[in-house]
């Protein structure tokens, strides 16, 4: 029932699968084509038999600019997931997984030095299927997010970022073991 | 580019810092000023640049256009400008150069810049500011320099920039015909040596002229395909280093995912056999990932290819045979592939030919489709997905199959199911799965429509339940309803299994509760709509079947709020209802905005002004967010983030980008925007700032535009099988978004924009005289064109079935009123009136009669105290729109007529120049039909407010619901049980009588002139 291939921009048309879910954001035109533009490869979609997205993946491929190369938070060449979802009706089956894996694979390919990405705090689900596939929290970027998911008395959410080492970090040097304890400004990230 | 276009470009730094200072701050008459005595000391051009550039931000027209002047000049001049100079006028001009003159001008001038520097580094700007304004003519000549000047870079992207653009050249409507085929031709031989160079060489290193990176191979296969032969393009599939199969070792999976596509499309079914028996043994040999190729397209198409081959049988077992070693490694594999796998299996035991499948002879139905249905169940069956994995393979079944399938095997299944909670999911799949067949026509057998001297109305038997029956059969919907309340009330009394449900994927509750509503709905005789049935959808609709329906959903929706299947359902189902504002409320959890709403709009926009205007007064605009994705999304001439495609070398997402864009340039949701918000501003006496068609967002529509409908269906949760319409068919006011509608919705407001344009009160032409021949010329040039296009669209053949009984009136009648008018304002007082005239205004006061009978028959209804039949009206808001715009769209031409005749004769006293009086006075009668019509819907309205305004409405809503207390029949009992009875009914009513008010009070404050 599912097929994986490229993102193409007619599959915009055919998201509501994936996007009216409520922990699925849907962003402005530019921002999917920029991806789609930029990193073709790293944008990739799972479709079922009529056609509906059923999942997809938004990464790329960057380093912090140049400016803060000085800086602590400076980040090396390296992948970011910058959205990963998977429809409901398509969950466990390793949907998720094999899409991350292809972005893994990209990364590894162009010598990234990890792969990372953010998720809310709260997103148990997502933080465990992170973890299930070695990525580990490098540090907790506080009030990162400017509402929460699942409490309307809070203004604010964290946002974990969270990161898999790839091949070329042979000696683990881009991860960290109490990464929780790590905290940083949303100013602090980029 | 290193400068926006809404922000100054560097002036050089010889520039003095007073006059860069005041250029940066804006100080515009202070820039202007310096840059002159600049300019007489130094005699350098470029400050007369500077100056004419400050000059363009001033507010005089003169001073503004003088950089149009400079830029004209410029391109006569011949000679090549400087490279600051052409930044400045870029800058200076936008907002006064419209886009499509671009190529003509700067275009022409950043092209010569290129030529005489083709090897100067801001030769990537002009290409860039060529894009931007989409100015392909130019953009191509100048990749094509840069390309030559750079022959054997190791930046490859002057070579494939040149490609690309001189391919998008050859299909763009920008290309002139004469030179179309040269630019085809040249993409594709540049493409097919790079081919050839790749095809023959060990190693393409990024200097050489090969083909290196898949997007570069992805656009030489798109080029191929569009300007090439179908046999090079199979020729180039076997090759060893281009082929599918060769990419796909390289981990490359699109051309192969694309081949299967283009050999589809051309029937070559035995290519596709090879290509995916080959595809997957890569996988096996470990030539690729093992599962790299095991899409579910993948088998399928392998099946189905299959079974298309001459040896059918022998091509399917070479299926299995394939199939075979992958079940033997499924273990190995993720869920998903495991799961393609088991339905490839499935998918060919429905391919082999029926023959070969022997049935048992003590159960017909016992086939091995049968078996592999339920092998598949015994894995699946409590996932999500499960009934749209089986449903096309179960409505498959022969009816024998069918019965074995249902009250056999599943049965089977479900007894040696030992856990409770899974008993109960299985039974809702039970439910769902019964349903299904109702919708599959070999359930039914025919039935004699005449017996025994007596006419039958029922034309079928069902083959079920041994009732006559219609298509679905009415009995086997009763029972599904009724079984189905009996598990959702086994369910919830259950603690203990209640206590379970949080842990599963779905309340198996929900899907009983929509088989329920979907059973109730047709049982009340939903059908689809089309202008060739009753004009209301409810018109012929049990109602109180139809509203037990809606109870249903709505009490399910607050018990799963987060399933949107349901939800959308439910906001169709309100809508139908005419309880708008209700609908909104469902709908606005939902969320959709930005990018999904081209998609997703329609399930809510569509149509809305027709049914409640006033929800259009609330204080937020409803649909700017909308028109705001449109005109962000549009702003600019080329493809939204179109240079970063190139400076990527993204070639594939070139074209595809530039595909999108210029669909969602001619989208249906984009005309439903504008011209739903335009009638609902009418509806209220507001101003509408542009005529439509001057809309930036409208420019470059025109009649030979095909407009395209993406409405996106996929989350409406679909119990039909596929021998019927899916459900969202049922479920609409009327026909779905369509180029036709489109168009004459747009024709119309273009009509209406007509009628309604007045000259500024302060414009006195010097030459009145003059002045008015020429307005009258317009005017007869602008109607003819309208009432063309408008009576082409009509007159297409599928235009009736795009649209609803009353929008089918609306537009004739619009149509033949812009022949009247034309007809009207080209006829004087001492010609003859055409015979064409007469036999006109019949057509529109038949049809305008119709429409008025229509909307007669539902209001006729209302009274007070209210009594059922009020229904029919609340439910057919549509209908009394549309005769309201219709009447308005009569009196807005006759006033239109008549004024246009009042002002000749002002002008011209001898009253030569003036209207035909038999004109005039046929409109004159048509003006009266149309002012009582609009007279009937005042009182209407007033009518509805008085009845909706009397008490005892919730008992009324509620007996129309359940029928009489007491009376109920087993299926309102059954339905009754799931929502708690009629007590647990009497807030929805409540909700249902609010929004019914609201509607209505919203119609009190429209104008009816
Ligand atoms: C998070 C999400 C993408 C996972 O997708 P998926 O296709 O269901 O995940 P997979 O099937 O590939 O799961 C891989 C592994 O992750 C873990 N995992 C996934 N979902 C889990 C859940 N709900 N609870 C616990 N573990 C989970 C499991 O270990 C799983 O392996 P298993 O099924 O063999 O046990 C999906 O749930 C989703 O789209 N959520 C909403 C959007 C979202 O939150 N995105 C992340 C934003 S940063």
């Amino acid at each position: 029932m599912a097929n994986f291939r490229r993102f193409r921009p007619d599959d915009l048309n055919k998201l509501s699968k994936c996007n009216l879910d409520p922990l699925t954001e849907t962003y402005e035109l530019g921002f999917y084509l920029q991806y789609h533009a930029k990193w073709p490869s790293l944008f990739q979609v799972a479709e079922d038999q009529h056609g509906n997205i059923i999942g997809y993946i938004m990464g790329k491929l960057e380093s912090s600019p140049d400016v803060y190369q000085f800086s602590e938070h400076y980040l090396p060449w390296h992948a970011h997931i910058t959205a990963v979802t998977v429809a409901p009706e398509a969950r466990r089956l390793g949907i998720g997984k094999l899409l991350s894996e292809q972005l893994e694979a990209a990364a590894d390919e162009n010598d990234a030095w990890f792969v990372d990405l953010f998720v809310r705090s709260t997103n148990h689900r997502a933080i465990a299927f992170y973890k299930s596939m070695g990525y580990s929290v490098f540090r907790v970027v506080k009030d990162y997010y400017g509402d929460h998911s699942s409490d309307p008395t809070q203004s604010s959410e964290d946002a974990f970022d969270m990161r898999k080492p790839t091949k070329r970090d042979v000696k683990r040097e881009h991860i960290r073991d109490d990464g929780e304890k790590y905290e940083v400004d949303p100013t602090d990230v980029w | 580019m290193s400068y926006s276009r809404y922000e100054p470009p560097a002036l050089k730094n010889s520039v003095d810092v007073q006059l860069q200072t005041a250029f940066n701050d804006g100080n515009w008459n202070t820039a202007v000023r310096l840059a002159e005595k600049r300019f007489k000391a130094l005699k350098d051009p470029y400050y007369e640049v500077i100056k004419i550039s400050a000059e363009s931000q001033l507010d005089g027209t003169a001073e503004k256009c003088a950089v149009l002047v400079a830029i004209d000049k410029l391109v006569k001049g011949k000679t090549v400008p400087d490279f600051d100079t052409l930044s400045l006028y870029e800058w200076a001009s936008d907002g006064l150069l419209h886009h499509s003159d671009y190529a003509q001008t700067l275009g022409t001038l950043r092209a010569r810049w290129v030529k005489a520097n083709p090897k100067n580094p801001n030769a990537v700007q002009c290409l860039q500011s060529c894009l931007e304004y989409w100015d392909l003519v130019n953009a191509q000549q100048i990749a094509a320099t840069m390309d030559r000047a750079f022959p054997n870079s190791s930046d490859r992207k002057y070579m494939f920039w040149s490609i690309t653009l001189t391919f998008l050249l050859s299909i763009s409507p920008q290309c002139v015909e004469a030179t179309r085929k040269l630019y085809s031709q040249l993409a594709l031989k540049q493409l097919e040596r790079a081919a050839d160079i790749t095809e023959s060489s060990p190693k393409v290193e990024p200097t050489d002229r090969g083909l290196l990176t898949e997007q570069e191979f992805d656009l030489y296969y798109r080029v191929l395909l569009t300007h090439g032969t179908k046999d090079e393009f199979l020729r180039r599939m076997q090759s060893p280093r281009l082929g599918a199969l060769a990419q796909l070792k390289e981990g490359r999976k699109n051309l192969f995912w694309e081949t299967l596509g283009v050999l589809e499309g051309w029937g070559e079914w035995d290519r596709i056999f090879e290509l995916c028996r080959e595809a997957l043994n890569l996988g096996i040999q470990g030539s690729t990932p093992t599962f790299f190729a095991c899409d579910w397209q993948v088998w399928k198409k392998f099946a189905v290819a299959a079974s298309k081959a001459k040896n059918d049988e022998a091509a399917l077992s070479e299926v299995q045979g394939v199939l075979d070693k992958f079940v033997s490694i499924k273990d190995k594999a993720t869920e998903m592939y495991k799961k393609n796998i088991s339905l490839t299996l499935l998918e060919t035991t429905f391919r082999l030919p029926t023959s070969t499948l022997s049935p048992n002879p003590d159960h017909k139905g016992s086939t091995p489709r049968v078996t592999q249905l339920i092998l598949f169940l015994v894995n699946y069956f409590d996932k999500l997905s499960a009934f749209d994995d089986v449903k096309d393979y179960v409505a498959q079944l022969t009816f024998e199959e069918a019965k074995f399938f249902m009250e056999n095997a599943l049965p089977k299944m479900l007894g040696e199911e030992p856990e409770r909670v899974k008993q109960v999911i299985l039974k809702a799949l039970q439910c769902k799965l019964q349903y299904l067949l109702t919708t599959c026509p070999q359930t039914l057998s025919n039935h004699p429509s005449v017996v025994d001297g007596v006419d039958q109305d029922k034309p079928y038997r069902c083959r079920f339940c041994s009732e006559l029956a219609s298509l679905p059969c009415e009995h086997c919907l009763k029972k599904i309803i009724v079984e189905a309340s009996e598990t959702y009330m086994e369910i919830s009394a259950d603690s203990e299994l209640v206590g379970l449900i949080p842990r599963l994927d779905k309340d198996p509750r929900l899907d009983l509760a929509l088989v329920m509503v979907n059973s109730l709905l047709k049982l009340g005789g939903l059908r689809q709509r089309g202008s060739d049935v009753a004009p209301s959808p409810l018109r012929d609709v049990d109602s109180s079947l139809f509203l037990q329906a809606v109870l249903l959903l709505d009490t399910q929706l607050k018990a799963t709020p987060a399933d949107m299947g349901l939800r959308l359902l439910l906001v169709q189902l309100y809508l139908l209802l005419g309880c708008v504002s209700y609908a909104h409320q469902i709908w606005a959890p939902m969320d959709v905005k930005r990018t999904i709403q081209d998609a997703l709009g329609p399930l809510f926009f569509d149509r809305i002004s027709s049914i409640s205007p006033g929800l259009f007064l609330g204080g937020k605009p409803l649909m700017e967010p909308l028109r705001h994705h449109y005109s962000h999304s549009l702003h600019d001439a080329c493809p939204l983030r179109i240079w970063d495609a190139f400076s990527s070398g993204s070639y594939s997402s070139i074209l595809e980008m530039s595909d999108y864009d210029s669909k969602l340039r001619r989208s249906c949701t984009l005309m439903m925007t504008l011209v739903e918000e335009r009638q609902a501003t009418k509806c209220f006496g507001g101003k509408t700032e542009l005529e439509i068609d001057d809309l930036p967002l409208a420019e470059n529509i025109v009649d030979e535009t095909t407009l395209v409908n993406k409405t996106d269906y996929g989350s409406f949760t679909n119990l039909e099988s596929c021998h019927g319409p899916p459900i969202q068919d049922f479920v609409r006011l009327g026909p779905e978004l369509s180029n036709e509608r489109a168009h004459l919705g747009f024709l119309t407001e273009q009509y209406l924009d007509l009628l309604s344009f007045k000259a500024p009160k302060d414009y006195k032409p010097a030459r009145p005289n003059e002045v008015a021949l020429k307005e009258r010329s317009y005017l007869t040039e602008r109607l003819a064109h309208l009432n063309n296009s408008l009576t082409n669209f009509i007159h297409q053949a599928e235009t009736p079935s795009r649209l609803t009984g009353a929008e089918l009136t609306y537009y004739t009648i619009v149509s033949l009123l812009s022949g009247g008018l034309l007809t009207g304002l080209t006829t004087t007082r001492t010609d003859a009136v055409p015979q064409t005239l007469p036999l006109l205004t019949a057509a529109i006061r038949s049809a305008f009669a119709g429409l008025r009978t229509v909307f007669l028959t539902s209001s006729n209804g209302v009274s007070t105290p209210p009594t059922a039949n009020i229904f029919a009206s609340l439910t057919d808001m549509h209908t009394m729109a549309l005769l309201r715009a219709t009447a308005l769209a009569i009196k807005h031409s006759a006033a239109f007529m008549l004024s246009v005749h009042e002002k000749e004769l002002a002008r011209d006293r001898s009253g030569k120049t003036a209207l035909h009086k038999d004109i005039l006075v046929e409109m004159k009668a048509l003006d009266q039909l149309a002012g009582k019509a609009l007279g009937e819907i005042k009182t209407h309205v007033q009518k509805l407010k008085t009845a909706l305004g009397e008490g005892g409405w919730l008992d009324r809503v509620l007996e129309w619901t359940f029928g009489d207390e007491g009376g109920e029949d087993e299926v309102a009992k059954a339905v009754g049980e799931v929502v708690g009875g009629r007590g647990g009914a009497e807030e929805w009513a409540g909700k249902l009588l609010e929004s019914w008010r609201e509607g209505v009070k919203g119609w009190g404050t429209v104008r009816l002139e």
